[in-house]
Parts: structure tokens; C-alpha cells; sequence
């Protein structure tokens, strides 16, 4: 009688916690999915001091990439479809993070040799985010669209949440500016900070 | 066979049938509480490892830190299991284990397809799970585990709709389109749980007339050989 009692107390106690975390669980999921990363303080044009060579009178894309940033696989997949929607003019950089102290080849990553396989584009390697810094951008994801003329026409992520590939509003808006030639937009990104909060703040 | 039943069944053998489907369902339906059990848990190991192989960590920076997925996987995975495999040790083959075996199993294929950044092919997982909840054979389970795909996916709707469709103002009826899918799957898991449960009633309904000619046939034999006897004794 007594074990009988004691199962019944289990799975009451079972119950109220199952029900208590599939609660918990769906609360920890939203918020993790749905809090973007530190939007781009981006500049209405092409910043000058960039060592990248930008295609004369191309649209052109940037993208930041923190290689580790599980994130940035749905990225790399958007990419490939804005890429394959987009005008055949349109040309993309990947910027891949590295801090100088870490060792060549930490960079390799799945998702980089991803990237390396997106049409019309181009895969660099930017040290310590200089790069990412002389654009405006914090967040890997954070992706940049220039107009030929070197204005910027959106700045944003081009995924719905954080990992989630997809139909999305950002990477939608890419295609429609890029093919109309006309509009601007900004969009949430999701991803890993490349650039601490802290130092993001200061700058 | 069909020649030697009759089609009037007795009350008793009515019974005898009834208890018979009874005792083979109750069989069937533990062992399959069984296999849920072992099936929660290979999918909560499968969901740990495939936290820790998509997304090890959440960066910042330089930094690193174990990725919010692996804790899902870890301890929501955990809390999403429990009462299932307690009820399916403790309580097996009861009503009430079935059901929350089928919400824990549309709750490990929620889970499974968050882990996998909701990718589409992971939601054929919702649907395999669906023919293995017609191993009951009671289409009431298909219907709860119906019930809490649609819910998840309209609350999630509602709350957080780009996590579902990618866009944050969907129609609201959006929810009923991915749902329809299910509906589709179960009108056939449904039927197919009616005509199992049928195959063991009639076959339940046999043995039962099979044990009452049986029977039948030992009272006559037992009457036989008592006349027999007192024939015998009678001549003697």
C-alpha cells in the first residue's frame, strides 16, 4: 500500500514538473530566439578606409561571419538564395571573423566552406573585425547591401530568428531592392556578438 | 472454421470475447508503452548529441559559452521524458499513459525540430511519430497528439510567429494549413487503428466460441461417459 502511495506522489511530482518545464522551455526559447544582437551603426555610404575593392558600379553585399556562431549556417543558406533570386550584377563579400591571437585556421569552419561556395562571391578574412567595425556592424549575420553608386540600401540580418533559415522579411527585401532598384530597408539580426556588448557600447 | 460458429453469440461468450480484447489489448498497448520509453529516451541522447555537434557554444567575441540549445536539450529534454517513461514503468498500458505519451512525443518532436534550427526535414519526425502512436490502435491518442502539434504551432502563431512561418504577421489561419497535413496523415492512421481493433474483437470472438464449443463438447463427452458407466454397471 505504501510503495503504491509513494508511486502515485512520483508521478504527481512527474507531472507538475513535465508541465513546468515544457512551460519553462517554450518561455527559454522564445526569448532566446527572438532577442536580436546589436544592430549596425551603419554609414549611408561605402566607408572609404575599407580594404575591400567594390565593384564598380555593382550592388554589392557584405556579410559578417563569426565562424563558430552555430547561427551563421542559416545565414549562409539565405545568402545562397538571395544570391541565386538576386540580379546576376549583384556581387557579395563574407567577412569572416579571427582575432589576431588565435591561431590560423581556428577560422575553418563548416560554415565558412559554405560560404566559399556562394555564387559571385567572395570569402575574406577580417582580423580583429576591423573590417566589421569600418562597416558599422557587431553581429555575425549582420549583412550590408550597396547600391552601385556605393549608397547603402539595407542593413540587417537575413534570417526570422536566431539559426532559423527560411522565409524572412530581411532577406526578402534584399531581392526586392536589388531587382526594383529602388527602397531601403533595415531588418533584426540574429547572431553572435563578434564584438563584445561592452566594446560595442563604447564605441 | 466460419461454418462450425454459430453468428448468435451467447451473453457468456459475448463476455469471454470482450475480456479476451481486453487482455490482448492491455498486452499490446505495455509493450508499446515500453517501446515510447526506450524511444523518448534514444531521442533525448539524440537530441543532447546533436546540440553538442550543431551548436556547442554561443560566442561573444572571443568567448565562448555553452550554447542555450545544449541546456534545452539537457534539461528541457529531460522534463519533456520523465513522465512518460514513469507512467509506462509504473502505470502501463493505462489510458492516461498513452496520451501523455503521445503529447511527450509531439513535445520531443517540437523539441528535436528547435534543436535543428527548424529545419523542414526535421518535421517529418512529427509525422513518423504519428504512425507509431497508431500501434495503440486508439485513435483517441492520435487525436491528442494532434491536439498539441496544433497548439504548439497556434501558440507559437500567435506569440512568435516567425519561428513557424518565417514572418511576423501571418494569416491567423496560417496554423490550420500545417495542422491539415496531420489531419490528412491521421484519417488513415484512424482507419487503420479501427480495422486493427476490429481484426482483434472478431478474432477475440472466436477463440471465445472456440473455448464455449469447447466446453460444450467436454459436457457431452463427461454425460457420455457417465452413461456409459452405468450401462456398464447396470449389465454387470
Amino acid at each position: 500500500m505504501n510503495r503504491r502511495r509513494g508511486i502515485s506522489a512520483l508521478l504527481v511530482l512527474a507531472g507538475i514538473l513535465w508541465a513546468g518545464t515544457v512551460g519553462a522551455m517554450y518561455r527559454a526559447v522564445r526569448r532566446f530566439e527572438t532577442t536580436p544582437g546589436h544592430a549596425a551603426t551603419a554609414h549611408d555610404s561605402w566607408p572609404q578606409a575599407s580594404r575591400l575593392d567594390r565593384p564598380a558600379g555593382a550592388w554589392t553585399l557584405v556579410t559578417l561571419i563569426h565562424p563558430h556562431c552555430s547561427c551563421s549556417r542559416a545565414t549562409i543558406e539565405e545568402l545562397q538564395a538571395i544570391m541565386e533570386k538576386a540580379p546576376p550584377s549583384v556581387r557579395s563579400f563574407v567577412l569572416v571573423y579571427r582575432p589576431s591571437d588565435f591561431p590560423a585556421g581556428w577560422e575553418k569552419t563548416e560554415v565558412v566552406a559554405a560560404a566559399h561556395r556562394l555564387p559571385r562571391s567572395q570569402v575574406l578574412l577580417d582580423v580583429d573585425a576591423r573590417e566589421a567595425r569600418l562597416f558599422g556592424g557587431f553581429t555575425s549575420g549582420q549583412t550590408f547591401l550597396y547600391d552601385g553608386n556605393g549608397h547603402l540600401r539595407f542593413s540587417g540580418g537575413v534570417t526570422a530568428l536566431r539559426g532559423h533559415a527560411g522565409l524572412n522579411r530581411g532577406a526578402g527585401a534584399i531581392v526586392r531592392i536589388a531587382k526594383s532598384g529602388a527602397g531601403r530597408a533595415i531588418h533584426p539580426v540574429f547572431g553572435c556578438a563578434i564584438i563584445s556588448q561592452q566594446e560595442g557600447a563604447s564605441r | 472454421m466460419s461454418s462450425t460458429i454459430s453468428n448468435d453469440v451467447s451473453p457468456a461468450t459475448s463476455d469471454r470475447a470482450r475480456e479476451l480484447t481486453n487482455v490482448r489489448l492491455d498486452a499490446r498497448r505495455a509493450r508499446v508503452d515500453r517501446m515510447f520509453a526506450v524511444l523518448l529516451i534514444v531521442q533525448y541522447i539524440a537530441g543532447i548529441i546533436g546540440a553538442l555537434t550543431v551548436s556547442p557554444y554561443a560566442w561573444e567575441g572571443k568567448v565562448h559559452a555553452v550554447h542555450m540549445h545544449v541546456w534545452i536539450a539537457v534539461i528541457g529534454g529531460a522534463g519533456i521524458i520523465i513522465l512518460p517513461i514513469l507512467l509506462a514503468l509504473f502505470r502501463p498500458g493505462t489510458t492516461l499513459t498513452r496520451h501523455v505519451i503521445a503529447a511527450s512525443q509531439m513535445l520531443s518532436s517540437a523539441l528535436l525540430i528547435h534543436l535543428t534550427g527548424g529545419r523542414i526535414e526535421t518535421h517529418f519526425h512529427v509525422f513518423g511519430s504519428l504512425a507509431f502512436l497508431a500501434f495503440y490502435l486508439d485513435w483517441q491518442v492520435l487525436l491528442t497528439a494532434t491536439v498539441v502539434v496544433a497548439a504548439d504551432h497556434f501558440l507559437r502563431g500567435i506569440f512568435w510567429p516567425e519561428s513557424v512561418y518565417g514572418v511576423a504577421n501571418p494569416e491567423w489561419w496560417r496554423f490550420l494549413e500545417h495542422a491539415g497535413w496531420v489531419a490528412f496523415e491521421d484519417v488513415f492512421l484512424i482507419w487503420s487503428c479501427v480495422m486493427g481493433r476490429r481484426e482483434i474483437e472478431s478474432s477475440a470472438l472466436r477463440e471465445a466460441q472456440i473455448e464455449e464449443l469447447s466446453e460444450q463438447e467436454q459436457l457431452k463427452t463427461a454425460a457420455l461417459q457417465m452413461a456409459l458407466a452405468e450401462m456398464q454397471t447396470a449389465t454387470a
